[in-house]
């Protein structure tokens, strides 16, 4: 790569190295495609290093001391001295598993022999980038441009990002562990991070501004979800609007009285597309009110050689939705004719239990048009679960009357995140109630809560009544 | 530089040979003026320039296939100086991309009741082939739409008749007409794409000079597939005949001069069509054809009669369309028509397809006889020897008189032996004394 202002050619050029970016790159690299990747950060992104990674790690190892004080054990005979943790240790441990699924991206991209460029990239106009960086600035001309760039979390105007008031990603770096934290939001990494630090005794807090968590998730589901929280030890506060920070102290409204609590709080809003820098305005993209790329099904923005793809095209900001979009790009950029398209989303939050839902609700199912028929299985009645020691936990399917096509399911237990998969396929299959029937299911076997409610749907549930 | 890809012209092509460009490099060009020919799988299509400017550059030289997304030709703009995009460049693309957003994701993806059930693989494959899911017809009984399905219905709008090509800025080709299936529906042949390829036939050594390797492309490839396709799916019999021609010579004798005298040469063709319609016509299984997915025979009541033609570039099939309703006369001057056309090359696509029965007339090719494959999905195909005096035997004598060998190949799963047998009898009567044509004419 040249230093200084010389231009120099570059065929497909993506920018982020995230979970869209790197995805991209490689896939188009796959194709044939030269590939240059402009990273401002480490490689993976939000996602591997400050979010979903970090935040999964550290739940993960909560839960597994949580677990240790948890009564059930001595109900069945085992008996521990008082478990106590390290939270430096637990932050290292995480740090670990991060530096190799990066170091991993690293050699995944030598291996596609992606040249990278780190810097900082904006467009001087609709067929140059310029990137800025420790070394020096590059100015690329590209025949194909890929916008990854991500999303920034998103702040609340009462509360502004600062030494009391911290980011979800600022919350899982955290050196020293609080006394007391007050997650406000009403999303799943509201609802993991207030868990996560319950888990390690941390008084914790939930402050959601509606009168639901999660609330586009059938409040059947959410409610296990919400005892669980409670089970935990955090306070959910429903109806909270926050006002703004008194020094340490959170002032905030719920039930027409103003409260104050003490202890860091964490701010969960979503996130806002990271299109600010970029000087769309000099290559003629277009951005919604939010800043966000609008895209096309080929993720193509309104300038035809420059596509977006993950959070900074404003939609779910997931990386399974970044990942794809991203496939989806790399082809369109080789010639080939393809679509962004899912017939069905996965979710999963990692609470205790865990949550999963895929496809439509009964009410959006109902919404969109469908008549629809239910059907429910409690974990309480499958074997699995109870030699586990779980309980708490539902499997809530929905298809649609007459024909069963299956349309959307919700799980609530042990490992829901993988076993949403199979109602996944199911969806995108345009399977019925009957196909996921006559499915053998291993027993005794977490995934026959799919398969009793699938039959509880069709009248026909053997463990209910 | 404004860089022209090679769009999709009719939908589910893949790939296009170029045949050949009206401009050359250093030429200005104006937006819409002729630019260049390409050859798809059957027809002939001209592309107009996408852009006003100086031709830079030709990337895809003459007997090229190309694949669609490749880039043929590069122009220098106004625009291009300008660093600004060209205009339809820019024009196009918002609406689409805000039309199609909406389609995106939300907390739940899935479409509402009027979604087709059709699996992630076969959804995919109906955007590459740019087919509407909603309009194909699903072949299970439970409505849900088969890669099979996908792949025929691109087959067959691919078959449809092509439209002027208008070519948006960024690749795309707009303005056609709606695909109309030839057939009343019916699924015309097998994806010709999951043929398989001999490519990894092993290379063998020949000494340097001996031969020469020519791709298989534009015409030749299409007669290959076709041929390939025929003949591994349908069980192939003939049965033979041989007319004698004294009365089909004498009529056409007659009729001759009063047709030149309306401007048409009488050939015999004509007089063979109208024998074969009405033998169709009692024997309906000839023209049938055999529905491969539902397994169900297609029976048609209307008579489109391929005629075989032999042009520079190989072999093909122009269609006289709805023979039975068309007078000698017209008939005579459709197939001239048709013929010319074909050996022109300037036939559109629907004029090449849609046969319901074939006639090749290999006596004009040179032969005495022969046999021939079955033009699929049809059931059956003629083959007209030469007509000439041969000698027979007539009432214990030798004479010479004028017959016509008569060939037939047949889909033997629809029709058996006998039949074929007693189809070939009725043809001969017909054609022995023609005058029984006009008996049913009309």
């Amino acid at each position: 790569m040249v230093v200084g202002d010389v231009t120099t050619a570059v065929s497909t050029l993506v920018v982020g190295a995230g979970p869209g970016g790197y995805v991209a790159a490689i896939r188009a690299a796959q194709l044939g495609q030269s590939v240059t990747l402009v990273v401002d950060g480490p490689l993976g992104g939000i996602c591997l290093n400050s979010g979903c990674i970090p935040l999964k790690a550290l739940i993960s190892a909560s839960r597994r001391f949580r677990q240790l004080n948890d009564e059930s054990l001595q109900t069945m005979g085992i008996q521990l001295a008082r478990a106590s943790f390290d939270w430096g240790q637990m932050q290292a441990w995480k740090t670990g598993v991060v530096e190799r699924l990066s170091g991993g991206v690293a050699k995944l991209l030598a291996g596609h022999k992606i040249e990278i460029v780190h810097g900082l990239g904006w467009f001087l106009n609709e067929k140059e980038l310029r990137v800025e960086g420790e070394y020096g600035s590059h100015r690329l001309a590209f025949e194909k441009c890929l916008l990854a760039t991500g999303a920034s979390p998103r702040e609340l105007p009462e509360l502004p990002f600062g030494e009391n008031v911290l980011s979800a990603q600022q919350a899982l770096a955290l050196t020293e562990l609080p006394t007391a934290i007050n997650v406000v939001g009403d999303n799943y990494v509201a609802l993991e991070l207030a868990t996560l630090f319950a888990n390690l005794g941390v008084s914790t807090t939930l402050l959601a501004g509606g009168d639901k968590l999660l609330p586009e998730v059938d409040q059947a589901a959410v409610r296990l979800v919400q005892a669980g929280l409670r089970k935990l030890g955090i306070q959910v506060v429903t109806g909270a609007q926050a006002l703004k920070m008194d020094g340490t102290e959170l002032v905030y409204t719920a039930g027409g009285k103003e409260k104050r609590l003490a202890g860091t709080v964490v701010v969960s809003h979503g996130v806002k597309p990271n299109t600010g820098k970029l000087n769309l305005k000099e290559a003629g993209v277009k951005t919604g009110p939010d800043g966000e790329l609008t895209v096309n099904a080929a993720q193509v923005t309104n300038q035809p050689d420059i596509l977006a793809v993950g959070d900074v095209t404003g939609q779910t900001p997931l990386a399974s939705v970044a990942t794809k979009q991203a496939k989806v790009a790399a082809e369109t950029m080789g010639g080939r004719k393809v679509a962004f398209a899912p017939q069905a989303l996965p979710r999963v939050a990692h609470t205790t239990p865990e949550l999963a839902y895929t496809g439509l609700t009964a009410e959006a199912a109902t919404q969109a048009g469908y008549e629809v028929v239910t059907g429910r299985f409690p974990l309480a009645a499958n074997g699995r679960g109870l030699t586990l020691g779980s309980e708490s936990g539902v499997a809530l399917v929905v298809a649609e009357k007459g024909s069963g096509l299956l349309l959307g399911m919700t799980l609530v237990g042990p490992q829901a995140g993988d076993l949403i998969m199979e109602a996944s396929l199911g969806i995108e299959m345009g399977a019925t109630l009957t196909d996921i029937a006559e499915i053998l299911h291993p027993h005794p076997g977490l995934a026959e809560m799919t398969l009793e409610s699938v039959e509880s749907a069709l009248g026909l549930a053997i463990h209910t009544l | 530089m404004f860089e022209f890809k090679l769009p999709d012209v009719g939908e589910g092509m893949h790939e296009a040979e170029i045949l050949r460009w009206h401009v050359k490099p250093g030429d200005t060009v104006k937006v819409d003026q002729p630019m260049l020919e390409i050859q798809t799988d059957k027809a002939v299509v001209e592309i107009p320039a996408p852009v006003s400017g100086q031709v830079s550059e030709i990337l895809a030289a003459p007997g090229k296939i190309s694949q669609v997304g490749d880039i043929l030709i590069s122009f220098q703009t106004a625009a291009t100086s300008n660093a600004a995009p060209s205009a339809p460049e820019v024009k196009t693309a918002p609406a689409q991309a805000e039309a199609e957003s909406k389609t995106l994701v939300g907390a739940g993806v899935g479409g509402g009741p009027n979604r087709v059930k059709a699996a992630p693989a076969v959804r995919r494959r109906a955007v590459e082939l740019d087919v509407d899911l909603a309009k194909v017809p699903p072949s299970s009984p439970d409505g849900r739409v088969l890669l099979k399905d996908v792949e025929a219905f691109a087959l067959n709008q691919a078959n449809a008749p092509a439209a002027p090509v208008v070519v948006s800025g960024n690749g795309h080709a707009a303005g056609f007409a709606p695909s109309v299936p030839a057939t009343n529906g019916h699924i015309q042949a097998a994806p010709i794409t999951s043929a398989p390829t001999f490519a990894t036939t092993p290379a063998h050594t020949a000494p340097a000079g001996g031969e020469e390797r020519k791709p298989l492309v534009g015409l030749r490839r299409r007669i290959a597939e076709r041929m390939e396709l025929s003949w591994k799916t349908i069980p192939h019999a003939s049965c033979f005949d041989e007319a004698d021609g004294s009365g089909l010579v004498a009529l056409r004798a007659q009729l001759k001069p009063a047709a030149e005298k309306q401007g048409v040469n009488l050939t015999y063709m004509p007089l063979i069509v109208k024998a074969v319609v009405q033998t169709l016509k009692r024997f309906p299984v000839f023209n049938a054809s055999l529905d491969e997915q539902t397994r169900e025979i297609i029976f048609k009541n209307y008579y489109h009669i391929g005629i075989a033609t032999a042009t520079p570039d190989g072999l093909l099939v122009p269609v006289a369309r709805d023979a039975d309703h068309l007078t000698f006369l017209e008939l005579s001057a459709e197939i001239n028509r048709l013929s010319e056309g074909g050996r022109n090359r300037t036939l559109k696509a629907n004029e090449l397809s849609g046969s319901t029965f074939t006639i090749s007339n290999v006596g004009s090719f040179g032969g005495s006889t022969g046999t021939a494959i079955i033009n699929p999905p049809e059931a059956a195909i003629l083959v007209t020897g030469s007509l000439k005096e041969r000698p027979a035997v007539v009432g214990g004598e030798l004479v010479k008189r004028y017959s016509l060998p008569l060939s037939m190949s047949f889909d033997h799963r629809l029709i058996d032996g006998a039949e074929a047998g007693m189809f070939l009898a009725a043809l001969k009567e017909l054609l022995e004394t023609p005058g029984l044509l006009l008996l049913n004419a009309v």
